[in-house]
């Protein structure tokens, strides 16, 4: 990996040299009922705009990727005949302006499911393949968990990562793209107090995490934990809205519908992201729902991000963002669900 | 218009459709006529033979009829009946046909008469309790709405001109309220009913930032038991969940459960606070089938 | 102006590459024809559906258990298992009846309508492994739709398996399929039982539970260890009961193989509806075997 410092006034130039493309950043969305702000990724004109102080955003990255709502294909029926067309809404490159590590990874996990097993989804892949991002450091939130999940820290799956010393950034940079770019602003190479403010900052952020899941043996314990009353206490709970996965980085699950046009000459193929705390995830025809109750839904739910993708990838689907815990309004939060499960709440 | 309409070879029938009203702001019916663009393409589908505020021609035979509004007077229900006996499939369009509507407020004051006097004054007008229609006929099929969304109508006629089955969403406004990536309104200091109210709306109301009212009713599965514990939490006592679950009507049954806790909590008050008119006093519901 | 990113055009690059690895191909639909319908129940029909391009049609090959996406624009999109024989390749029989929006429509499809297929997905039922042994074939109402394709592949070469066995139950006489095809079953040397819950006036047959049937052919033989496959499909109640039964009469969990049914909505391990536990159906199944079934969550 090839390391760069740069002035943090350099910043601004490098935003503009990126601006002849579409610039999406962390940006100000006004403060909660107790003044706390809010943040959110938002498309950014103007380099003032961008909040990459930000503490986490509300909505996680992953729409930019996996729109909540994509027309797959769409049909031209003409009486018995048809002809199916097919667009996956892949245009143009996109610039990511400081994303923090958790939803880096997030993408990355993503790419496990959609870009890097059997068939691969090319309206997910294209987009991704098309993002250029620019990292940035962060401090631990009281809901990030994230260092508990082993994705505190990216070690792919952006271009140039920053981390703020103060007056100077320090960038880790993965794609030749961006080594061009930064050979276009004034950046050196680091010095010895360069790295070593560096790993001073690495040491501080690492004392700020408050929350924390116990992941050992997870999947065993899930397995074992199958009919434990926690589950219940939580499924009394849910709302079985939705919301934890609409916020979640990594939740990708979907439901397709067809409709016909009013004409009756066009018809089109919708996919929508769902959550399987829905109702209706597991129902089929006829019918029959294989998972009635909220208590087994959110269950599930549980157990893809923390079994069934270990088993599958080696890997946990969570990044510990803890965006789905901030969300909930009944207050259902990982590190309190996996604790009850475990036993030692 | 005479030609035989047909789907990948399949042929169907072009339904014989009629509008009613009963006690409403005919607003839903508005909505239909509120799209040009559509509209043409809506008129092939289905041949109108009734429709007030459309059209002066009409005809008592057909298949489908669409009916707005709440039953309030007797007779309404006669003419609803009749409605039925003319029609294959009898539709409520939108909130006050399926579950009473802003109309049935009126229901949560003990005494009728009062409201009529307050309201027509010296003309009175021979009203009653407010009903939806499913108290009187069988419905086979709801509209949700305050308006109804007239995408979801032409959505909901296609899907019955070409045979689907028609299907609401299962879940609550919450869903379609992150996809349009608003910030939550609770966490905006703004009561909401989102979480258990059935979506289908696109939040049309929490992407405005306005809260949710429920005008669509309960989805499959609400929580109501956990949202008042949200709402207690966010600082909303029973009273502001009250309106709000009562505004529609879809609610109702929770609502009845809840209303005594609220005049408990009322009661507490020192009696220069409390809101309500002595008169006027909010009773658990005394809504029956005649 | 050079810092305008260049524009990466991941797709567009089909040529050679396999089906399941190549992006283009995701969405990619196989235009097909029903070339005929017969009838089999009130409401169970057998379409046979025929990739419309001659080439596509050849080189489309499946093996038995696995299952296709059919796709009527507009309409939706389900899975189906194939019912036909491999050899057929792209010229399929599917077995389907009218319970959804999807395949309510379908009924009323004609011979001539164009449909859509992908696929075909999943696992299949593992016959190069199970030549040289008996097989146990047991269906429970539409379980029979699965079962048919393995069945024909081995009627078709018979010689290469030992005892084949039938057991096929319905609810009543009117919901038996493939009633037309039994004779013709028969006549390969395979033993064919069939039961239903409940008897109608004409019925001459069996009436009972499929396990009694089943329970009949256990005490024919002393162990089911060494020789015998068996391949259950039909309402997880049934498979449940059924593979008890195999397991206690000696029949190793690895050699039993069941097939599920889930919601889908890709079929391609992308939307989860399938999962149980957080097991794919669409990948890792339809075809389990009960070693695998037994370690799923929810799964019965």
């Amino acid at each position: 990996m090839i390391f760069k410092v740069f002035k943090n006034q350099e910043l601004a130039r490098l935003h503009e040299l990126l601006a002849v493309n579409i610039v999406v950043g962390p940006v100000a969305k006004g403060n909660d009922r107790n003044g706390k702000p809010l943040y959110d990724f938002d498309v950014v004109y103007d380099f003032n705009e961008l909040a990459l102080d930000y503490t986490q955003t509300v909505h996680s990255p992953k729409r930019f990727v996996l729109p909540y709502q994509e027309t797959l294909s769409t049909f031209a029926v003409n009486r018995k005949d048809w002809e199916k067309h097919v667009d996956f809404n892949v245009y143009r490159p996109l610039v990511f302006f400081g994303m923090h590590a958790c939803d880096i990874n997030a993408l990355n996990k993503l790419d496990l499911v959609l870009a890097q097993s059997t068939y691969p989804n090319p309206y997910y892949m294209g987009k991704r393949k098309n993002l250029f991002i620019i990292g940035i450091d962060c401090k631990p939130e009281p809901q990030c968990f994230c260092r508990s999940m082993g994705t505190d820290s990216a070690i792919h799956g952006f271009d140039v990562f920053l981390t703020d010393l103060g007056g100077k950034y320090f960038a880790e940079i993965l794609s030749a793209t961006a080594f061009d770019l930064l050979g276009q602003i004034s950046c050196q190479d680091p010095s010895a107090k360069d790295l070593a403010l560096y790993k001073q900052a690495t040491n501080g952020k690492n004392k700020h995490y408050t929350a924390q899941v116990e992941t050992s043996d997870l999947t065993k314990i899930l397995d074992l934990e199958f009919e434990s009353p926690a589950w219940d206490y939580w499924g009394e709970k849910c709302l079985s809205c939705g919301t934890c996965a609409n916020v979640c980085p990594t939740c990708y699950c979907y439901g397709v519908e067809e409709h016909v046009d009013l004409d009756l000459q066009h018809a089109s193929k919708t996919k929508s992201l769902h959550s399987c705390n829905l109702i209706d995830f597991a129902k089929v025809a006829g019918g029959h729902n294989f998972r009635p109750t909220s208590a087994s839904r959110l269950k599930y739910r549980y157990y893809h991000k923390h079994r069934g993708f270990v088993e599958a990838f080696e890997e946990s689907l969570c990044v510990g963002c803890g965006r789905c815990g901030t969300a909930c309004l009944a207050d259902i939060t990982p590190p309190e669900v996996i604790a009850s499960v475990r036993g030692k709440e | 218009m005479s030609e035989q309409l047909s789907y990948l070879g399949v042929p169907l029938a072009r339904p014989k459709v009629g509008f009613f009203e009963l006690s409403s702001c005919e607003g839903c019916q508005l909505q239909l006529l509120n799209n040009e663009a559509t509209l043409l393409d809506f008129l092939n589908l289905v041949e109108i033979v009734n429709f007030r505020e459309g059209m002066s021609e009409r005809a008592d035979t057909y298949d489908i009829a669409f009916v707005e509004g709440s039953v309030t007077r007797k007779d309404e229900i006669t003419r609803l009946t009749e409605i039925r006996r003319n029609a294959k499939i009898l539709v409520a369009l939108g909130s006050c046909a399926c579950f009473g509507g802003v109309n049935q407020l009126k229901n949560r004051f003990r005494d009728l008469e009062w409201v009529k006097k307050e309201v027509y004054g010296d003309f009175p007008i021979e009203t009653m309790e407010v009903h939806p229609l499913a108290d009187f006929v069988q419905v086979d099929l709801s509209i949700f709405g305050c308006p109804i969304k007239k995408e979801e109508v032409e959505r909901i006629v296609t899907d019955l001109v070409v045979g689907k089955t028609v299907r609401h969403p299962e879940y609550p406004v919450c869903m379609e309220c992150k996809a349009n990536e608003n910030i939550c309104l609770f966490e905006l200091g703004e009561p909401c009913l989102g979480p258990v109210t059935r979506a289908g709306c696109d939040a049309w109301c929490p992407s405005n930032r306005r809260g949710c009212w429920g005008c669509r009713g309960p989805a499959e599965t609400a929580n109501l038991t956990e949202l008042e514990k949200i709402m207690h939490t966010y600082g909303f006592d029973s009273e502001t969940i009250l309106d709000r679950l009562e505004c529609f009507g879809g609610f109702a049954s929770f609502a009845d459960t809840l209303r005594p806790k609220n005049i408990a909590e009322l009661s507490s008050l020192p009696a220069q606070t409390k809101l309500i008119p002595s008169g006027c006093k909010k009773v658990p519901a005394r809504r029956k089938k005649p | 102006m050079h810092n305008k990113l260049h524009f990466i055009d991941v797709l567009g690059r089909t040529t050679g590459a396999h089906r399941k690895q190549d992006p283009d191909s995701f969405e990619y639909t196989l235009p097909a024809e029903i070339t005929s319908i017969y009838p089999l129940t009130a409401s169970e029909k057998l379409y046979q559906i025929q990739i419309i391009d001659p080439e596509l049609r050849n080189r489309f090959s499946f093996k038995p258990g696995q299952f296709v996406m059919l796709e009527l624009p507009g309409i939706g999109e389900a899975p189906f298992s194939i019912s036909s024989s491999p050899v057929r390749r792209g010229d399929l029989e599917l077995c389907i009846r009218a319970v959804g929006n999807f395949t309510n429509f379908l009924a009323k499809m004609e011979r001539g309508a164009k449909v859509g297929i992908t696929g075909p997905f999943g696992t299949h039922f593992p016959l190069e492994k199970m030549q040289g042994n008996d097989i146990l074939l047991i269906g429970g109402g539409l379980g029979i739709v699965p079962l048919r394709s393995p069945l024909l592949a081995v009627l078709e070469n018979r010689s290469r398996y030992g005892r084949v066995d039938i057991m096929y139950g319905a609810k009543s006489p009117m919901e038996l399929l493939f009633t037309y095809q039994y004779e013709e079953w028969r006549r390969f040397d395979i033993t064919l039982g069939i039961t239903v819950d409940k008897a109608d006036k004409g019925w001459k047959g069996r009436t009972g539970l499929i396990t009694e049937l089943l329970q009949e052919r256990i005490k024919q033989t002393t162990s089911l260890r060494e020789n015998t496959y068996a391949i259950v499909c039909g309402p997880p109640v049934m498979f449940h009961f059924v593979c008890k039964m195999l397991t206690e009469a000696g029949l190793p969990m690895q050699k039993m193989f069941v097939s599920l049914e889930r919601r889908m909505h890709c079929g391609r391990g992308k939307c989860c509806r399938c999962n149980i536990g957080s097991t794919y159906t669409c990948l890792d199944g339809p075809v389990f075997d009960y070693w695998s079934v037994m370690n799923l969550k929810e799964a019965i």
